[in-house]
């Protein structure tokens, strides 16, 4: 009743105000499942995670607040910072062979031309098989005895013997990278390609007319105009890398010799393996931390330069 | 242990559990079991709960799983009433403060001094018992007939020392072709512990203390049974794969049927009667270097988990398992009998080839450790890096002394509570 009375009294000025504040109210109450998503499934498991790692929390049996002695126990895990290295050394590897791949099938792709459909789907293909699931399959093919790479170069006469590609380092670590290039360059390609996409034509035609070759257009035109694509292909492609854990569990198990541990490995044996939850956690928010920090980095390095739109 | 039944944990997860409701007056007790049981568990549920007014309701968990699980499930307070665990995991659980101290009641079954020893050893904490024998496995050695007669060899009897295992895979190996003169999983620290050591054992000598304690790694029994695979090793006796192979292959490679000799389990006799009828082969116990023999005494503890209110039904489930039904039930869906006064009546109708396994189990051993897991089954621990540098790298040296360091250092950094 008083609404009514009150909008004939003071009709238009008193209608927007009540809007403006209902609407903020909708407002709410649509990002309220979001907020609630993310409160749940992601604050939440976070604060516990930050509070678990506080207490010797092992698997089993009775906890206990011990402070930050997990955190002083980690500088002292060897084995934590060569996982830590290795894993940064893979991350810098695969994101150079992800792009060097990528980038050409992105160009490749980009404009329509006969079978581009084709194309796109299949270097995309990959992209939709799981992680554990490719590693299952690549395990199989990497299979010295009754795999497919090493008895069909065996059987072509490439090599004396049947090789056995996971036995040492090097070979296992550069198939791994293929294996990843292989599951990861598509989707990286398509990414790229949107961003090739909204560079306006008449840009590149301007800068030919201009007498710019292929190489001096692509250093001088493209790259810079898809400066937040590649940031948002490189984060993901960082993001993903410090975090492998399937590829190495299920192909190497982290062999040969444990030299292909990352870190996110270590924080699962640490946590199921010997039972120690709490110092898994702390591990974890340590990762956590530097994930944090390289994407503010790459945010950082890839930011919009001053007066450029 | 046994990495390959991994693929049927998969299958055990999908058909979830066995719920079976009984009337309501009688009590339900909840018991979980690993996917390696998911053959003679719901059976012998099965058979107890059709004769007693008290219920079981089984749960089967992947092998991996269990442990992670039932911590979540314990700390959670809906950790089942009882589990039939890896035996080597009983230590850990009962340091841990978690299971139900079942001492008086154990020692009070007339049939206590016939349990399998080895289970009951691992089952003790700090002379308390927490956990009884509930199924078992032995290692033995198991060898393909077909391929030894066709290598000139007598089909019927299988190697006795470590020169006739190397002499028959020699023969066998000459075969020629796809066919391999023996098989081990090189990567795999569970399938080592479990076909290895007895190597060792059986020629005197050990790779922890009695108590667990001390790492005892660098003896000549160790050094000798490394000689022996890697001798192999280099005389291209084994497949390649075998340097990679975290447990996949572990019983496969043999029922493949290209193998001569493999070191296997009681499991496998099952395995191959009822998945591979084609493949003809003997059983026969691990060796020492100059004969006599050893085996691992593997399976599972029962286990209750403390505080339950479902302890009587418990006892009547496990009372029922320990009865002659129980015994031939367990032995007829792939595991050997625990109880050894009434083995033989249990295995009478069975593949005789059981009673090699079963003769094995009771003497059978079991390495005592808190931390097992972190020392033996971690396919990153010590032992499991250790056996893979020895059998194919070239510094067995530095290998041996650097895991017996390693291993010392977990055991001394263990909780002790």
């Amino acid at each position: 009743m008083t609404t009514i009375i009150a909008t004939t009294s003071a009709p238009a000025r008193r209608r927007k105000l009540v809007g403006a504040g209902r609407r903020q109210w909708i407002g709410l109450l649509y990002v309220a499942p979001a907020v609630a998503l993310v409160t749940v499934f992601f604050i939440i498991p976070l604060g516990m995670t930050a509070w678990m790692s506080l207490h010797n929390w092992p698997l089993m049996g009775a906890h206990s607040f011990i402070g930050l002695d997990n955190y002083w126990a980690i500088l002292r895990d060897n084995r934590f910072w060569n996982a830590l290295r290795f894993t940064g050394y893979y991350t810098v590897i695969v994101t150079i062979a992800i792009f060097a791949v990528a980038f050409p099938l992105a160009l490749f792709i980009e404009r329509p031309r006969q079978l581009t459909g084709f194309y796109r789907t299949s270097f995309f293909m990959p992209a939709v098989v799981g992680f554990a699931s490719a590693s299952l399959l690549w395990s199989w093919l990497l299979n010295v005895d009754s795999g497919l790479f090493s008895p069909a170069a065996f059987e072509l006469g490439l090599t004396e013997k049947k090789v056995n590609l996971l036995a040492t380092f090097q070979p296992a670590f550069w198939s791994i990278i293929a294996m990843v290039v292989w599951k990861v360059a598509g989707f990286t390609m398509i990414i790229l390609m949107t961003g090739l996409q909204s560079i306006p034509p008449d840009l590149q035609e301007a800068a030919m007319i201009d007498g710019a070759g292929p190489f001096a257009r692509f250093r001088a035109i493209t790259l810079p105009l898809m400066r937040r694509t590649l940031a948002l292909a490189l984060i993901l492609s960082v993001a993903g890398s410090v975090l492998a854990f399937d590829q190495f569990y299920i192909i190497l198990r982290g062999g040969p010799r444990n030299q292909t541990l990352t870190a996110v490995y270590w924080i699962f044996n640490q946590s199921f393996v010997s039972f120690k939850l709490g110092y898994g956690a702390a591990l974890s928010m340590i990762l956590l931390v530097i994930l944090v920090a390289l994407s503010l980095v790459q945010l950082w390095l890839l930011r919009k330069p001053e007066g450029v739109d | 242990m046994k990495t390959m039944i991994a693929g049927f944990a998969l299958a055990a997860s999908i058909f979830g559990s066995l719920a079976i409701v009984g009337p309501a007056a009688a009590e339900t007790a909840n018991i979980w079991v690993r996917a390696d049981g998911s053959n003679f568990m719901p059976r012998i549920v099965d058979a107890f709960n059709k004769g007693h007014e008290n219920q079981i309701k089984l749960d089967i968990i992947p092998n991996a799983e269990i442990i992670p699980k039932y911590g979540a499930a314990a700390a959670g307070g809906t950790a089942p009433d009882a589990l039939s665990l890896d035996l080597i995991y009983t230590p850990a659980f009962s340091a841990a403060g978690q299971l139900e101290d079942i001492t008086d009641w154990a020692k009070s079954l007339p049939y206590f001094a016939s349990l399998s020893p080895a289970h009951v050893k691992t089952g003790t904490y700090k002379g308390r018992i927490y956990g009884l024998p509930f199924s078992a496995d032995s290692s033995v050695l198991i060898w393909n007939k077909k391929l030894f007669k066709q290598a000139g060899l007598d089909p019927e009897k299988g190697p006795t020392n470590w020169a006739e295992i190397e002499a028959d895979a020699e023969k066998v190996n000459a075969l020629g072709g796809d066919i391999k003169g023996f098989y081990f999983s090189g990567n795999c620290g569970g399938c080592n512990i479990f076909t290895f050591t007895p190597l060792i054992w059986a020629s005197g000598g050990d790779i922890l203390s009695e108590d667990g304690s001390k790492a005892t790694l660098d003896s000549p029994q160790l050094r000798g049974a490394i000689d022996l695979y890697r001798s192999m090793v280099k005389k291209d006796l084994v497949p390649s794969g075998a340097q990679t192979d975290t447990g996949s292959n572990f019983f496969a490679a043999f029922a493949a049927g290209n193998i001569g000799i493999s070191p296997s389990g009681a499991f496998a006799i099952g395995a191959l009667n009822t998945q591979y009828p084609d493949v003809d082969y003997g059983v026969t116990f691990l060796p020492g270097k100059d004969g006599g023999w050893s085996s691992f005494a593997g399976g599972d503890n029962f286990v209750v988990t403390k505080g339950t209110t479902k302890l009587p039904v418990v006892k009547e489930f496990l009372d029922f398992a320990y009865s002659l039904e129980g015994q031939t039930i367990l032995a007829k869906y792939g595991s050997l009998p625990v109880r050894g006064d009434i083995a033989k009546d249990a295995l009478k109708d069975l593949d005789p080839r059981y009673q090699i396994a079963a003769e094995a189990m009771a003497k059978g051993r079991t390495p005592y450790s808190v931390v097992f897991n972190d020392l033996i089954n971690s396919a990153n621990g010590p032992w499991t890096q250790m056996v893979n540098e020895v059998f194919f790298g070239d510094d067995v040296d530095g290998a041996i002394s650097n895991a017996q360091e390693t291993m010392q250092s977990i055991i001394d950094q263990a909780p002790q509570k």
